[in-house]
């Protein structure tokens, strides 16, 4: 029963809880995926940037070097060294030529695309060049964009034609891309890159060694197609582009691309915490208002439940007194109307038992006062008080009456002992029934010895009103069985439960013949009694006895002294 | 269409080599003199003007006279004009500055190297080109400007008009080399045709890449920006 209280209590905070966790979370969840599908937009379109802006820098400082290399060419005299044949001074020409137009790179081929000279040993390749040549033929400009990889240098290449004024040869200027061409792309867009040669080796970066290191691990497995791919790099997670250097066919090498995914979510991430913060905070607000709320509603119902165990062991003195207007202070309302309805029916009971037997008592609130009847064998105990008329004009009527009370409280207590009811009393008379209203085998018996007792009980009262200095008392005591009819009688408003008939006359004609002297006895029963007492009593036979509205005589017994 | 005629001229020439052996060697010049037209259209069909068609005699050294009089290549408004020169070995050209600017022409072909520094107004002495071959001509002061000079080892030779055809007469008969040349070519054609006292024509198709000259740039303020 303790365990109703709480686990109200609990069930209310898991509802809370549930109710405010789960929108939490919700929301939590959502802006989280909210943020991680936005990070990846702005770094993939961030990624597009630095592709158009690599493509742009590249093109815009190659159109540099071949504007400064064509402008170094239309010399007459270094004309003149394109068309004749002396490759050594040409090669003089080239460096000349590398420093006033900053390029990485200078190389003069022929026509026909066979190298004649250049500024880098490692650049003196035939076939390094062989597609710049092929394409630059097929093009209108007569110009193309390439990449080289000369010496495990990776250079970005723009072949030019030199004029006289026909084309006459080509010369291929770049510049190369290195850590600082890398970090000046950064500069720019704020991304990290990586120029790998066709081998996969990194060329030129603006990443630490480790995350390189990581990075050319990962390259083979990452997919040029893609908008760019997730890679976990030295232990934080990036977003990846790669894009093959396409001018060039194969020997132009890899770009990738790179954003860390966690830089982009930091702000985000602080939100999300700030968020998660919240959302702890409302959960303790949704604890407190729970426990809160369910002490209120908790402890009015235990305090109910306290009020109807002492209701339960008789104590209706409780009220409630509840201020409450909602449900429970109803509640707490109908109690106390009930506790008030259940203190008066007690003390009716309270006051039925003292007025009629507990047994008669009890069998009405059982069944209910209805009236009516049965018939069966009663035995019928009639007492009354000898002498009490005498006595009555001797004594003050309160002291009277109190002497009558304590003598009729000692028999009732004699009769009730052995099982009697007390029917009713009739001034100092005592009527009492035994076997009704409850039936008893051995009612005759009882009757008898109640009988007996009320004698004995009579001589204790006298010794003590003989030690107050008052006069003895004296009874008579009249017993007979007989059929009689039991029943409530009375009317639909007052009912007294009872029993009639002409078996109660004569136990009331007996008590009135203990009066007669000859017979020298308190006690007279019938024969009737005697033979259902079924135990051998002292008794002394006093003859027959007429009876008032009795054909048959009746045969009577003194018992006891 | 290239080829159909040629076979069949090939078989019917034996003969007549024979006889126009013979006459030769009896001593005394062919009587009758032959005629080609050639007929030049680039890949879509179009007529192709300023091409060289050249025929090289196969079976006789050809005879080459050397006009007395140069050709001309002037330049004016800063362009060459005409832009295709076409002389045997050994032809003059004389390259007169009809400009108020000065010029300096150069070439740095092969056939024909020379440069002739700065100068305006007429040449004092012409250029002798002395070596078959094409020379490209330019200015080192316009790069634009662009003329060609086409010396032939051969006096059978014409330019295309601008409907593109070559008529390239007077032919003694016999067995000949048929070159065209065009300063856009992408590789030279070169046909042996036979030529007989009758007219033929040659339709000859030629592929022509782009224009790769430096152009001149239209007359305007500073260049926009590219
Ligand atoms: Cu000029």
């Amino acid at each position: 029963m303790k365990l109703l209280p709480q686990s109200f209590g609990a069930k209310l905070l898991a509802l809370f809880m549930s109710a405010v966790g789960l929108t939490q979370f919700a929301t939590w969840a959502f802006i989280r995926e909210f943020n991680d599908t936005q990070a990846r937009e702005l770094i993939n379109d961030e990624l597009d940037r630095t592709t158009r802006n690599f493509a742009r820098v590249t093109a815009d400082r190659n159109s540099l070097l071949a504007a400064a290399a064509a402008t170094a060419a239309r010399d007459y005299a270094v004309k003149s060294l394109f068309a004749g044949e002396d490759d050594a001074t040409l090669a003089t020409a080239l460096k000349s030529i590398r420093i006033s137009s900053t390029a990485g790179l200078v190389t003069a081929l022929s026509l026909e695309g066979k190298v004649r000279a250049s500024t880098l040993a490692a650049a003196m390749s035939d076939a390094a060049y062989a597609d710049l040549v092929r394409r630059a033929q097929a093009s209108p400009e007569a110009s193309a964009r390439g990449y080289g990889l000369f010496g495990g240098e990776l250079y970005s290449l723009v072949l030019a034609p030199v004029h006289a004024p026909d084309i006459i040869a080509w010369i291929a200027v770049g510049f190369r891309i290195d850590d600082a061409f890398a970090r000046r792309l950064k500069e720019q867009t704020g991304i990290d890159l990586t120029f790998f040669d066709p081998a996969g080796r990194p060329v030129a970066t603006t990443l630490a060694p480790a995350v390189v290191r990581d990075l050319a691990a990962m390259l083979p497995a990452l997919h040029e197609e893609a908008s760019s791919e997730e890679a976990g790099l030295a232990g934080t997670t990036a977003l990846v582009r790669i894009r093959r250097l396409a001018a060039g066919g194969d020997r132009g090498g890899t770009l990738a691309l790179q954003y860390s995914l966690e830089e982009k979510l930091a702000p985000a991430a602080i939100a999300q915490s700030r968020q998660l913060l919240v959302a702890v905070g409302g959960m303790i607000a949704a604890i407190l208002l729970s426990l809160a709320f369910a002490r209120g509603v908790t402890q009015p119902i235990v305090e109910l439940v306290g009020h109807t165990r002492r209701i339960t062991r008789g104590d209706y003195s409780i009220r409630n007194r509840s201020y409450r207007t909602d449900e429970l202070g109803r509640l707490s309302e109908a109690f106390d109307q009930m506790s008030l309805g259940l203190s008066e029916r007690d003390r009716v009971r309270d006051l039925l038992d003292k007025n009629v037997s507990p047994e008669v008592a009890a069998q009405l609130l059982r069944d209910g006062a209805t009236l009516g009847g049965e018939e069966r064998e009663v035995t019928i105990l009639f007492a009354d008080l000898r002498g009490f008329t005498t006595l009555s004009e001797h004594l003050p009527p309160r002291e009277l009456l109190t002497l009558l009370n304590r003598y009729l409280d000692r028999m009732s207590a004699e009769i009730e002992h052995h099982g009697g009811v007390i029917d009713k009393f009739i001034g100092d008379a005592i009527m009492a029934l035994f076997g009704a209203p409850v039936p008893q085998g051995d009612a005759a018996r009882r009757a008898v010895s109640a009988a007996l007792a009320m004698e004995r009980a009579l001589v204790g009262l006298n010794a003590e009103l003989a030690a107050e200095g008052r006069p003895p008392l004296a009874i008579g005591v009249g017993v007979n069985t007989a059929r009689v009819v039991a029943g409530n009688i009375g009317s639909q408003r007052r009912l007294n439960y009872s029993v009639i008939g002409d078996g109660v006359n004569v136990a009331s004609r007996l008590q009135s013949l203990t009066r007669t002297p000859e017979y020298r006895t308190n006690v007279i029963v019938s024969a009737a009694t005697l033979r259902a007492a079924q135990t051998p009593f002292p008794a002394r036979p006093l003859g027959t006895v007429a009876v008032k509205g009795r054909a048959e005589p009746v045969e009577i017994f003194a018992i006891g002294s | 269409m290239n080829s159909k005629p040629f076979p069949a001229g090939l078989r019917r020439s034996f003969p007549s080599l024979l006889v126009l052996c013979l006459l030769g060697f009896v001593g005394g010049a062919p009587r009758l003199a032959g005629a080609i037209l050639v007929e030049i259209k680039d890949g879509k069909g179009q007529p192709v003007a300023d091409a060289v068609a050249s025929l090289t005699p196969l079976d006789r050294t050809p005879v080459i006279k050397v006009p007395d009089e140069p050709a001309v290549i002037v330049q004016d408004n800063e362009e060459f004009s005409p832009v295709v020169t076409v002389v045997v070995v050994g032809g003059k050209v004389l390259i007169p500055n009809r400009d108020k600017v000065q010029h300096h022409v150069y070439s740095l072909s092969p056939a024909k190297r020379f440069d002739i520094p700065l100068y305006k107004g007429e040449m004092k002495e012409p250029v002798v080109f002395d070596r078959p071959g094409v020379v490209a001509l330019g200015c080192n002061i316009h790069d634009w400007m662009a003329a060609y000079v086409v010396v032939l080892a051969t006096p059978h030779f014409a330019k295309s008009a601008a409907a593109g055809n070559a008529q390239i007469g007077d032919l003694p008969p016999g067995r000949y080399r048929l070159e065209v040349w065009h300063q856009r070519i992408t590789a030279p054609v070169v046909r042996e045709v036979t030529v007989n006292s009758d007219p033929s024509t040659q339709v000859i198709s030629v592929t022509l890449r782009e224009l790769r000259q430096i152009r001149r740039a239209p007359e305007t303020g500073g260049g926009a920006y590219r």
